[in-house]
């Protein structure tokens, strides 16, 4: 009894340690004053006024969702079809692909950041949407290949061989059985990938520029110059999208 | 509903000879099925007819039309799977409107051989529920129908009652055998399951590694077995063996060791004498007979109105009998005979 409840406790204290410091910073942003101190003395939406009137926070913002946009959309395209080719390769190639498409996930993000910068200045890309779309769905692919592979590996093969005998053509076929049966995978990759581009901060310190900014590069900008409760507004938001996200997916797949 | 003609027709997977060089003809509106073991090939054959599998020889003309090179979606075959493969994510009318979708039917047209067909496998009323709703026979049902209702040339079944408890795969067998006797379609059966064969076809191909050993009704397999593999796989079967020691008229003599009287009886192809081959007796054919060879009664299965009855005899071999009840009451000794004119002497065949 005494041993169940000190695993309890022990549950209960890691879980705070793992989720205290990050909902630290949402009392922060209603704060009344000019600093962040928790508690706050005193509590008002003046911070999120702050954000929301000043047009370079709602550009950043804007910069943020477009490119979270655009990296989703690529990302669950060439990932989707990426991971329909895997799944139709025989077991060498299979490997090898498989290997090379999860290469970002286990690159170190610096590595990354170096090539991708070197690579954007040659191009002459830098602190343009282009590239900061093209490095964040570098990041985001292996999430959407993962995912969709997941649910192909649980497609019975059967039902396409069923399908294509009553007639059925291959993109038919597709449209018809693939695609709804794997829509799960699909949703959870999209999710990720937003999530992913959205989150991303170190790709994009490198690669954005005066005009184009995401908003974790803000935060991180800002940060440096002075510690306003406003940059703990920003975090609300990215915490609170981060949030919806996930329970989106999770009400999707549970269909 | 058409005619299907296999012609020289092999797979081989790599070095594997998977299906050998095989010749079938089945006439229009035939149930044929294909029996055998599992590694058989008479699965391989299956799918080569449903263009799954591409053979590696032969071809295969269906309705005077070849259709070796043929994907599956232009076969107009219907396919009943083993696990039904039914859409999961679609309703059983849509399930069954499937293939009448793809051919791009008329709204109406549609709905009413969907209706038609749930009606034919009593399914009318479950059009709107989903797959896993439904009982494995309902699941089966629809994949009967999916494949039904697009009027394929050839109706391919691949153990399709292989999920089904005993009780309900009976049910299931007559429906099979009542929709087909409504509607004759030429029927390609796959099982290793004999009395579902005996049931069901008009004719029976009995496979094993990768060949048809005997194709025919089933009073053919049952009475006139090529070699001791068809003898045991229809039916229940003593086999004695022995050494062959004279052919002649279409009939042999066996010798048994143990045994003072050889045995005789029809003689199948590939004996010759001096080889060891053996004799087959129907369970049914051996009886009590005064004055016939002495036996103790070793074990009993009662089988409600039959019973069967393993008979030790003095050389060591036993047989069993299937009989009536009343024949073999009580007694532990017996004297034992058997009716001479239903035996056969078959080639072993090492399995």
């Amino acid at each position: 009894m005494t041993g169940r409840l000190a695993l309890n406790g022990f549950v209960a204290l890691v879980a705070a340690f793992l989720v205290l410091p990050i909902l630290a910073i949402v009392p922060a942003a209603f704060s009344a004053q000019s600093f962040i101190r928790l508690p706050p003395e005193t509590w008002s939406l003046r911070w999120w006024g702050e954000f929301f009137n000043d047009a370079s926070w709602r550009l950043t913002l804007l910069t943020s969702l477009k490119i979270a946009a655009f990296t989703t959309l690529i990302s669950v395209l060439a990932g989707t079809a990426a991971a329909l080719g895997i799944a139709r390769s025989g077991p060498r190639s299979r490997a090898l692909l498989t290997g090379l498409f999860l290469g970002p996930v286990v690159t170190p993000v610096i590595v990354l950041a170096v090539a991708m910068y070197s690579m954007a200045r040659a191009t002459g890309l830098v602190g343009t949407v282009t590239a900061l779309v093209i490095a964040h769905t570098m990041l985001a692919l292996p999430f959407v290949v993962l995912n969709v592979g997941v649910s192909l590996d649980g497609l019975d093969r059967r039902l396409l061989l069923a399908a294509a005998g009553l007639g059925a053509g291959s993109f038919h076929i597709f449209r018809t059985v693939t695609l709804p049966l794997i829509v799960p995978g699909v949703v959870g990759g999209a999710v990720f990938a937003f999530v992913t581009s959205f989150d991303e901060v170190v790709l994009s310190i490198f690669l954005a520029g005066p005009t184009v900014k995401t908003l974790p590069v803000r935060i991180w900008e800002e940060i440096r110059l002075e510690y306003t409760p406003v940059v703990a507004v920003a975090a609300t938001l990215m915490l609170a999208l981060a949030l919806a996200a996930a329970g989106a997916s999770r009400l999707l797949s549970r269909r | 509903m058409s005619t299907v003609q296999f012609a020289g027709i092999s797979k081989s997977f790599g070095t594997f000879r998977a299906l050998d060089p095989t010749d079938l003809d089945i006439p229009q509106g035939e149930f044929l099925t294909l029996l055998g073991p599992s590694g058989s090939g008479k699965t391989t054959l299956l799918n080569i007819c449903a263009g799954y599998l591409v053979p590696s020889a032969g071809r295969l003309v269906v309705g005077g039309r070849d259709v070796t090179a043929l994907p599956p979606r232009l076969r107009n075959m219907g396919m009943v799977f083993q696990n039904y493969a039914l859409f999961p994510h679609m309703t059983v009318a849509e399930n069954v409107a499937y293939g009448l979708t793809v051919r791009r039917l008329a709204r109406e047209e549609i709905a009413r051989r969907v209706a038609e067909v749930l009606r034919m496998t009593r399914l009318d009323g479950y059009g709107d529920r989903a797959i896993r709703e439904l009982s494995g026979g309902q699941q089966q049902r629809v994949a009967l129908a999916r494949a039904m209702v697009i009027q394929p040339d050839i109706l391919l079944m691949d153990e399709p009652l292989g999920a089904l408890d005993r009780q309900l795969r009976k049910e299931v067998q007559l429906e099979i055998r009542r929709l087909h006797a409504a509607r004759p379609r030429t029927t390609i059966y796959v099982t290793h399951d004999q009395e579902e064969a005996l049931v069901m076809s008009d004719r029976i191909a009995v496979m094993r590694a990768g060949r048809i050993v005997q194709i025919g009704s089933g009073t053919d397999l049952y009475e006139r077995p090529v070699d001791t593999f068809v003898a045991g796989f229809l039916g229940e079967s003593n086999l004695i063996a022995g050494t062959v020691s004279a052919i002649a008229d279409g009939r042999a003599t066996l010798v048994v060791p143990g045994l003072a009287q050889p045995l005789e009886g029809r003689a199948a192809d590939g004996l010759s004498v001096g080889a060891p081959a053996s004799a087959l007796l129907r369970p049914e054919t051996v009886r009590a007979h005064a004055g016939g060879l002495s036996a103790r009664v070793a074990e009993r299965v009662y089988l409600g109105e039959l019973v069967a009855v393993r008979l030790s005899l003095a050389n060591g071999h036993d047989l069993w009998s299937r009989r009536l009840i009343s024949e073999w009451n009580g007694r532990d000794v017996v004297e034992v005979g058997w009716d001479a004119s239903a035996i056969s002497i078959l080639p072993n065949v090492l399995v």
